[in-house]
C-alpha cells in the first residue's frame, strides 16, 4: 500500500507539537519549509500495517496568507493534498478554534477533528458533545488528552477510516461574511457546548500573581534571571571542559609534530575553527532551546510579551521581542533565533538586527576586562548605559524602515500547562542538529581564512591597511585592526590577542583611558561574530546578514569617531 | 470615458487586494474574478501600463509600481470607510459591501472627508475606544478603525463588529488588555485597542 500523508494543523498552543511527538516518537527529522524561515517538521509512523507520513504545519488562527505560517498551511494543503488534515481544536476555546476548521473544510480536505486538552475545558466547566459536533460538521470528532497520549490511537483509526471509504463530497460552504460565519459558529458550538459555572480556574488564580502589576514583574525578573544562569552558567562550564578536552589532546602529540608549521597552521584553523563553533555556540544553544520550549510550552511566553508590551513599543516592536533582546546579554546566536517567535518577517529581522548590537556575554568581557578593570565599574556601566540607548534609537529609527506593516500584539493567552519535557528534548536535539548543519560550514571556513591570513603574515598589512581608520578616525594604535579582525572570530579574542600583541596584560601602559573607551565602543557594535553572521544566514538569507554586518561596520566606526571626538573635546579623562 | 475610470479602479483595488495578499497579479487569476476573458484582462493590462499604474511581466501578468499601488490603496479605502459607514447605520455587510463597489468610484477626496466626519461624529455618541474601559467591563464592538493587517487579524481572532467582549484585566501601563472573546481568552496592544470602538453594554 502507498504511503499515507496526514497533515496536523491548529491554532497556536493546542498541543499540537505533543499530538505530534505522540505519533512520531523517535522519528522525526527538522528542515525549513522553501524559501521561508519557519521550520518544517516531519516524521514517520507505521500504524496497523500502514506507512504514514507524518507533517506538522506552523499554528495559525486562518489561512489567509497574512503571514508565512498561514501561507505554508493553505500551500501546503492545496497544493500537495495530504490524504488526511487532523484539525487539532483546543476543546477550552471551542469557538475559537472552529473559524480555521471551516477554512480547512473548504479547501476540501480530509478533516479529521482532534478535540484536544478536554480535561482543561472540564476544569473551565465546559463539556462538549463530540458526537453532536461531529454530525453538525460531518467529519470524524475523536477527543483527545494529547499529554497524557489520551485517544491518540483513537484518532489514528479514525483517520485512516476516512481514507478507505473516500467519497466525492459536494464542497463544502459556509458563509462568507465573517460575522454571519461567526454567528454560524456560535449556532453550532451552542447545539454541542455544555457550560456548567465554575470557580476560578489554576489558570486565572495563576494569572492574578504573574500578571499582577508588581508581583507579576517579580516574578518576570526572576525568571528571566534563572533563564540567564540556566543558559550561561550551564554554557560556560560544558564550554571550559570542551576546551580542556581540546587542550588536553593537543598536550599530548608529540612535540616534533606540534611544532611544525604546517600542522600549526591545520590546526589552528580546522581544529579550532571547529572549537569555536562548539564552544560558542552549542553550549549555549542547547539549554536556549529547552528553556525557550518550556516558556513556550507552558504558557508563559504570552504573558511575558503581556508585561513588557508598552516598553516595546517605544521600539516599533511589541512585547514578544523582549525575549530575544534579552537573551542577547548572554549570546547573540540564540538570540537571532528566539526572533522566530515574532510574527512576520520584518519584525524578526527588525529584532534580530537589534539583538545582534546588545553585548553578549564575550563582549562583556571587553567592557569588563578594559574599561571595568581599568577605568572603574562606573565607566562600565556608562558603556551598557549607552548601548542601551544606542539600541532603543535605532530600534525606534530603523522601525520606520523596516516594518512596512506593523503588526500590534494580538495573541491569545492559553491556559498554563506541564510542559512535555521528553518530547521538548527531541525537539532540542532536532534543532541543534539542524544548526550544526548550516552554520558549522561558515565558521569553520572564517576560521580558515583569518588563520590562512595570519599564516602568510598579511594581518599586518590589513591592519595597516585600515590604520586611516584606526588610527586616524579612532585614535588607536595601529595594532589595534588585528584585534579586530580576530574579533570577528570570537569577540573575547580581541582582548587576548591585544595583551599578546602588546605583550602586557596591563592595557593602561598602551592604551590611553579614551583610547579604552573607543576600543571598547568599536569592539561592542563593530561586527557581530561568526557564529552570528552564520546564524543571520540561516534565518534571513545572504543579503540580509551581509547588510546587518555592513551596518554594524559602519556604526561602530562612526560611534567610536563621535565618542572619540567628543570625549576629548570635552576633556572628562 | 467615465466608464473607463471605474473599470479601472476596479482593476486597481483587486490588483491591490492581491498584493497585500501575497499573491501574484496573473491574467488569468484577474480575469477569474472579474470573470471576464484573459484577453480583454491583457489589453487592460496594456492601458493600465501607459498610464503608468503597473509594469507588465511577460507571460506572467503585471506588478503594480508604486503610482498603482496608491491608487489601488486610496480605492479600497473609500471602500472600506464606505462599507463600515453604511454598515454603521444598519445595513448589512453583504448589502454594504455591494453598495460600497459601486460607490467608490464616485467618491472624491473631499467626499471622503465628509463621510469621515461624518462617521467621527456618529460614532462619538456612544463609542469608546477599547483602550477605555475598565477591567470588568464589557462591550460590543462598533467598528474598527485602522490598517488592513490589523484589522483582518482582528476578525480572524473572533473580533468582527458585533461581537461582545469582556475585560478582564489591564497592564500596569494601561495596555496591552485581556479580553474574553467567545470564551478565549486573548490580549492586545495598545496601538491595536485604541482603533476598536464599542459601546458599553454592562
Amino acid at each position: 500500500m502507498t504511503e499515507l500523508t496526514i497533515a496536523l494543523a491548529g491554532n497556536p498552543n493546542v498541543g499540537k507539537s505533543v499530538v505530534f511527538n505522540q505519533l512520531t516518537g523517535g522519528s522525526q527529522h527538522v528542515g525549513n519549509w522553501p524559501g521561508k524561515t519557519v521550520e518544517k517538521f516531519e516524521g514517520k509512523l507505521n500504524f496497523i500495517g500502514r506507512n504514514i507520513r507524518i507533517v506538522d504545519l506552523p499554528g495559525t488562527y486562518s489561512l489567509s496568507a497574512f503571514s508565512q505560517e498561514e501561507e505554508i498551511t493553505r500551500d501546503f494543503i492545496k497544493k500537495e493534498k495530504p490524504d488526511i488534515v487532523i484539525d487539532i481544536v483546543d476543546a477550552a476555546s471551542l469557538e475559537q478554534s472552529l473559524f480555521l476548521t471551516l477554512q480547512l473544510l473548504e479547501l476540501d480536505a480530509n478533516v479529521v477533528i482532534a478535540l484536544n486538552m478536554i480535561d482543561v475545558a472540564k476544569e473551565k466547566g465546559r463539556e462538549i458533545d463530540a458526537k453532536m459536533l461531529s454530525r453538525l460538521l460531518g467529519v470524524p470528532v475523536v477527543p483527545t488528552i494529547a499529554t497524557q497520549g489520551k485517544g491518540i490511537e483513537n484518532l489514528m483509526i479514525q483517520s485512516i477510516n476516512i481514507t478507505g471509504r473516500r467519497k466525492k463530497k459536494e464542497r463544502k460552504r459556509f458563509p462568507r461574511d465573517v460575522s454571519k460565519r461567526y454567528e454560524y459558529i456560535h449556532s453550532i458550538v451552542k447545539k454541542c457546548q455544555k457550560e456548567t459555572a465554575v470557580g476560578r480556574t489554576l489558570t486565572e488564580r495563576l494569572d492574578s500573581v504573574l500578571l499582577h502589576k508588581y508581583a507579576g514583574y517579580l516574578f518576570l525578573i526572576a525568571v528571566l534571571l534563572l533563564m540567564f544562569f540556566f543558559i550561561f552558567e550551564l554554557g560556560d562550564v560544558t564550554s571550559g571542559y570542551i576546551e580542556q578536552v581540546v587542550y588536553y589532546f593537543k598536550q599530548n602529540i608529540p612535540p616534533e609534530i606540534s611544532s611544525n608549521g604546517l600542522f600549526l597552521f591545520l590546526w589552528k584553523s580546522v581544529v579550532e575553527g571547529i572549537v569555536a563553533g562548539l564552544t560558542v555556540a552549542i553550549p549555549y544553544l542547547i539549554p536556549f532551546y529547552i528553556f525557550l520550549a518550556i516558556l513556550e510550552d507552558s504558557g508563559y511566553l504570552p504573558r511575558i510579551a503581556f508585561l513588557t508590551d508598552g516598553l516595546m513599543h517605544k521600539m516599533g516592536l511589541h512585547g514578544k521581542a523582549f525575549i530575544p533582546l534579552f537573551l542577547g546579554y548572554g549570546c547573540s546566536v540564540p538570540a537571532c533565533i528566539g526572533c522566530r517567535i515574532m510574527e512576520t518577517e520584518e519584525q524578526q529581522f527588525l529584532t534580530a538586527f537589534l539583538a545582534t548590537m546588545i553585548p553578549c556575554a564575550a563582549r562583556s568581557v571587553i567592557i569588563l576586562g578594559v574599561v571595568g578593570a581599568f577605568l572603574g565599574f562606573g565607566w562600565a556601566a556608562g558603556i551598557y548605559l549607552f548601548n542601551i540607548l544606542v539600541v532603543f534609537l535605532l530600534g525606534f529609527i530603523l522601525s520606520r524602515f523596516i516594518i512596512t506593516k506593523p503588526v500590534g500584539l494580538i495573541m491569545s493567552m492559553p491556559s498554563y500547562k506541564m510542559p512535555d519535557i521528553s518530547a521538548i528534548l527531541r525537539r532540542t536535539f532536532l534543532q541543534v542538529k539542524h544548526y550544526i548543519f548550516i552554520a558549522f560550514p561558515i565558521i569553520i571556513l572564517s576560521t580558515f581564512a583569518i588563520n590562512a591570513l595570519d599564516f602568510f603574515g598579511f594581518l599586518r598589512y590589513i591592519s595597516d591597511f585600515l590604520s586611516p581608520i584606526t588610527v586616524g578616525l579612532l585614535g588607536l594604535p595601529s595594532i589595534i585592526g588585528i584585534t579586530l579582525i580576530v574579533g570577528f572570530l570570537r569577540k573575547e579574542l580581541a582582548v587576548v590577542l591585544l595583551a599578546a600583541l602588546v605583550g602586557t596584560e596591563n592595557f593602561s601602559e598602551v592604551l590611553t583611558p579614551l583610547q579604552m573607551i573607543v576600543f571598547t565602543i568599536v569592539s561592542m557594535f563593530y561586527i557581530p561574530c561568526a557564529a552570528t553572521i552564520a546564524t543571520l544566514v540561516k534565518e534571513f538569507g545572504w543579503k540580509k546578514a551581509t547588510l546587518v554586518t555592513v551596518f554594524e561596520i559602519v556604526l561602530a566606526i562612526a560611534l567610536g569617531t563621535v565618542a572619540s571626538k567628543v570625549i576629548s573635546a570635552i576633556g572628562v579623562l | 470615458m467615465v466608464l473607463e475610470k471605474k473599470e479601472i479602479e476596479e482593476y486597481l483595488e483587486i490588483m491591490y487586494r492581491k498584493k497585500q495578499k501575497g499573491e501574484e497579479i496573473t491574467t488569468t487569476g484577474i480575469a477569474d474574478e472579474l470573470s471576464v476573458s484573459p484577453a480583454s484582462v491583457s489589453e487592460m493590462f496594456k492601458k493600465l501600463e501607459k498610464r503608468g499604474f503597473v509594469k507588465l511581466v511577460p507571460y506572467k501578468g503585471v506588478t503594480l509600481t508604486k503610482k498603482g499601488e496608491e491608487a489601488g490603496k486610496s480605492i479600497l479605502r473609500k471602500h472600506h470607510l464606505l462599507e463600515d459607514f453604511l454598515t454603521l447605520f444598519g445595513l448589512g455587510r453583504r448589502r454594504a459591501h455591494a453598495e460600497a463597489c459601486a460607490l467608490e468610484h464616485a467618491l472624491s477626496k473631499e467626499g471622503e472627508k465628509v463621510f469621515e466626519r461624518a462617521m467621527k461624529g456618529a460614532k462619538g455618541k456612544n463609542a469608546k475606544s477599547l483602550c477605555s474601559l475598565r477591567a470588568g467591563q464589557k462591550g460590543r464592538i462598533l467598528y474598527i478603525t485602522g490598517g488592513m493587517a490589523a484589522r483582518r487579524r482582528m476578525i480572524e481572532l473572533g473580533l468582527p463588529p458585533g461581537t461582545v467582549v469582556k475585560v478582564l484585566r489591564i497592564s500596569q501601563y494601561g495596555c496591552p488588555i485581556e479580553l474574553l472573546v467567545r470564551g478565549t481568552e486573548i490580549a492586545i496592544g495598545r496601538g491595536i485597542a485604541e482603533k476598536i470602538y464599542v459601546e458599553v453594554i454592562e
